[in-house]
Formats: C-alpha cells, structure tokens, sequence
C-alpha cells in the first residue's frame, strides 16, 4: 500500500514538473527527461517488475498529457524501466557513476525513441542528435547531483537497503 | 525457454510483454482511441496543481514588477525634484519678462460610461456634471493625453466631444520645432487625425509629439495630442499632410480628467 502510494505520488510529481516548469525549460531549448529519470530511480529501488509498470503508467499518464497518439511512451519507459531494474541486481547501485551511466542511457533511449515519431529528413535528424545531446548532458549531471543530495540528506544509501526485496530476488 | 528461468523473472518477462503488446496496439490503434475524456479527467485532476504553479509564477512576476516600480519611482521622485526646481526658475524668469505665469490644472477624476461614435469613438459619456462644477468647454484629458472638451452638460453628466469628432478642430503644435497647425478628423480615405495648414516648407518628422499650441482658444498649452506617423505634400503641393496616432488608446478608456473652469478662469 505504502508502495502504490510512492508510486502514485512520485507519477504525480513527475507529471506537474515535466507540464509547468520543465515545460517552461523545454521552451528555452534546456530539455530536462524527468520521465527517464524517475523511471530509472524507480526501477533501481524497486526491481524490473515494478519497474516496468511504473515505466508502463507513467508513459500512459504522459501520452494522455500530450496531444499526440498514446503509446509513444509507454513502451520506451516500460523497457527501461524493465532494463533498469533487471541491472540492478549486478550494478553497484548507490554509486554515483552507476546512477550517471543509467540516466544519461535512460535519457537517450527515451529521446530517440519519442522523438523519432517526428523525424521528416536529414534536417530532423540534426534536430534529433542536438536534443538527445542535450538532454542526456542536462538530465544526467542533474540527476546524479540530485540522487547524492538526497543521499547526502538522509545520511543513508537510497537503493542499498532494499536489495533483498527486489523482483528477481523473491 | 521460460522454463529455465525463475519464477520471478518469468513473471516479470511476461508483464513487460504484456506492457509491450499494449503499448504497440496504442501505438497502431492511433487516433481511432478516444482520448478527449481520459485527458479531460487528466486536466482536471491536475488543475489545482497547475493553479499552484500558476499563482507562484504569478508573485514571482509580481515580485519582479513591484521592484521595477520602486526603481520607477525612485527615478520619477528624482525627476520631479528637478521639474519643481526648474518650475520655480521658469516661473521667476515669465515674472522678471513680464509675461503670464503658468497655473497648475485642477483636475477633476471622472469615469467614462460610454462612447459613442463609428469607427472611430466621437463622443463620450462622464459621471460628473453641472453639480460637480463641470461646465462647457472644459478640456477632458488622461494620463496620456487630452482626449476633447465637454460639448453638453446635464446634473450629473456630461458628454464629452473627443478630438475624432469632425467638427473638433485642436490648434497645436509639434514638439520642439513649433511647426503650427491645425489638427481636424479627415473622414476619408480612412478615418485619421491630421494635422492640416502645415506649409510644405515646414520641417515634421515622424516620431514627433503633436502637442496643443498657446493659439488654442478652448485647451491650455502643450497638452499631448499624439504623435507623427506620417508626412507627406497634400494634393495641392503646397501644404504638408501630417497625420498624427493620437496620444490616448480612445478603445480602452476608463478614467479621464476634466479641467474645471477655464471658461470662467480663463486658460491657465
């Protein structure tokens, strides 16, 4: 219960950071994946099972904020949330290398695949390598800084504690 | 295959294909899904959120705002400080040529409670009258400009005769260079207020404020009436056809001022 409500609120907190001010970012060319990134967190803490669904409904819940064909999410965020967590049973998971290496390739996969839907030629291709460069080198600092903030608040590992509880592991 | 896999990561596998079917059947069903509802709900669901972002946006632009006032403020103080010196010198220099010292307008605030008029607003309707000491001839100004003078008075109200009225006519003058005319409503090709009797010879440039001029009968001096926007010979080659963007948004009024008395009074 406890599970689907972090669930429920951290799907809530990614939606209205990624429709008000990361929109707002997004407009001044600073694309910031907030939808990999807490799919990535999710799936590190939580197993590939959890983190598939995860990945699953949060892409759900973004292709319905966005006026395009639902389903351009859902898959690329229920792969990686199902990659993500089926690593993190080898990864050293509280390092910040490992966090850095996961987001920056979440971030990428999720790019490339979205954005792909809106390729017309060479020119978008351009376009598509600039934003993925961008938002893998914006996404992937940030995210590994604010993984070891939190890290740093709470004075204990974020994903260490919960290695026995994990999908595979059951 | 999946026999040789744990239970576990059986299940996981056959979630992540049941995602992954889903996903490709959204993807392929496209627009044929209805999904005005769902992102209806989505909308209203996340409208307070949005309101919360929207009022932290807002104070943060108010925040912003406000410092610019006070800088605003501080400047125009400064300003004033120099304008009330400046005021003193002009009026102890007018003393010392003989000629009439300058008086402060009186101003009355008024409402504006209707314009009248097609395609450009003629007249106007304002909440004070023969009660308030508003009499005819009184110029009508705002914070950008004059805007006419009353043309009738009733106890309470009065109406006002705008600039755009085409029998108005305003003697002025353009700011800086004193080139004199007369500014009047020429109806055609398009409704506009032109300055006319501006000799060809005459200098106007566009950009140049348009102000009321001390020929004027019926307004005190150097009111702003608008600005140039163009300047061209007339028909006759002889005359210049200044038209001038008046200085009030005659759509958007709300408050006025009257200048009481300056028929009894005489212009200050």
């Amino acid at each position: 219960m406890r599970s689907l409500g972090g669930l429920v609120l951290l799907l809530g907190v990614a939606l209205l950071l990624r429709s008000t001010a990361l929109s707002s970012l997004a407009a001044r060319g600073v694309v910031l994946d907030v939808l990999a990134f807490t799919t990535v967190v999710w799936a590190l803490r939580n197993g590939e099972s959890s983190g598939a669904t995860f990945g699953f409904l949060l892409g759900l819940a973004a292709d319905l904020d966005a006026a395009h064909w639902m389903g351009r999410h859902t898959l690329a965020l229920a792969l990686i949330g199902y990659g993500v967590g089926r690593l993190n049973q080898t990864l050293m998971r509280d390092r910040a290398v490992t966090h850095f290496v996961l987001i920056v390739a979440a971030t990428a996969v999720h790019q490339i695949w979205t954005l792909s839907f809106e390729l017309g030629g060479i020119s978008s291709w351009l376009f598509l390598l600039a934003r993925v460069g961008l938002a893998t080198a914006a996404t992937g600092p940030l995210g590994t800084v604010l993984l070891a903030m939190v890290r740093r608040v709470s004075g204990r590992p974020i994903f260490g504690d919960v290695s026995f509880a994990t999908d595979s592991a059951k | 295959m999946g026999g040789f896999l744990p239970p576990a990561e059986r299940r996981s596998g056959a979630l992540l294909g049941l995602y992954s079917i889903l996903s490709l059947l959204l993807l392929l069903a496209g627009e044929r899904i209805p999904t005005a509802a769902l992102r209806g709900v989505g909308a209203w669901v996340f409208a307070p959120f949005d309101r919360m972002v929207l009022s932290v946006d807002r104070m943060a632009a108010a925040w912003r705002e406000n410092q610019d006032l006070h800088q605003r403020i501080a400047e125009l103080k400064l300003e004033n400080e120099r304008l009330q010196i400046a005021g003193v010198e002009n009026q102890e220099l007018r003393r010392s040529q003989g000629l009439p010292l300058a008086r402060r307008f009186n101003l009355r605030p008024v409402e504006i409670l209707a314009l009248s008029g097609e395609v450009l607003p003629t007249s106007a309707t304002v909440s004070a009258g023969r009660r308030q000491g508003i009499a005819e001839g009184d110029p009508v100004l705002t914070g950008d400009g004059l805007l006419g003078r009353i043309g009738e008075t009733y106890d309470d109200l009065s109406r006002v005769t705008l600039i755009t009225d085409p029998n108005s006519a305003v003697a002025c003058e353009v700011e800086s260079t004193g080139v004199l005319g007369v500014l009047r409503l020429a109806p055609s090709p398009h409704a506009r207020l032109v300055l006319a009797n501006v000799p060809l010879t005459d200098t106007v440039l566009v950009g140049q404020r348009v102000l009321t001029s001390g020929y004027s009968r019926h307004y005190p001096r150097g009111l702003p009436v608008g600005r140039v926007v163009r300047a061209v010979p007339d028909a006759s080659r002889l005359m210049l056809e200044v038209e001038v963007a008046p200085a009030v948004q005659l759509s958007r009024l709300r408050h006025a001022f009257v200048i009481p008395g300056t028929r009894r009074e005489g212009l200050p």
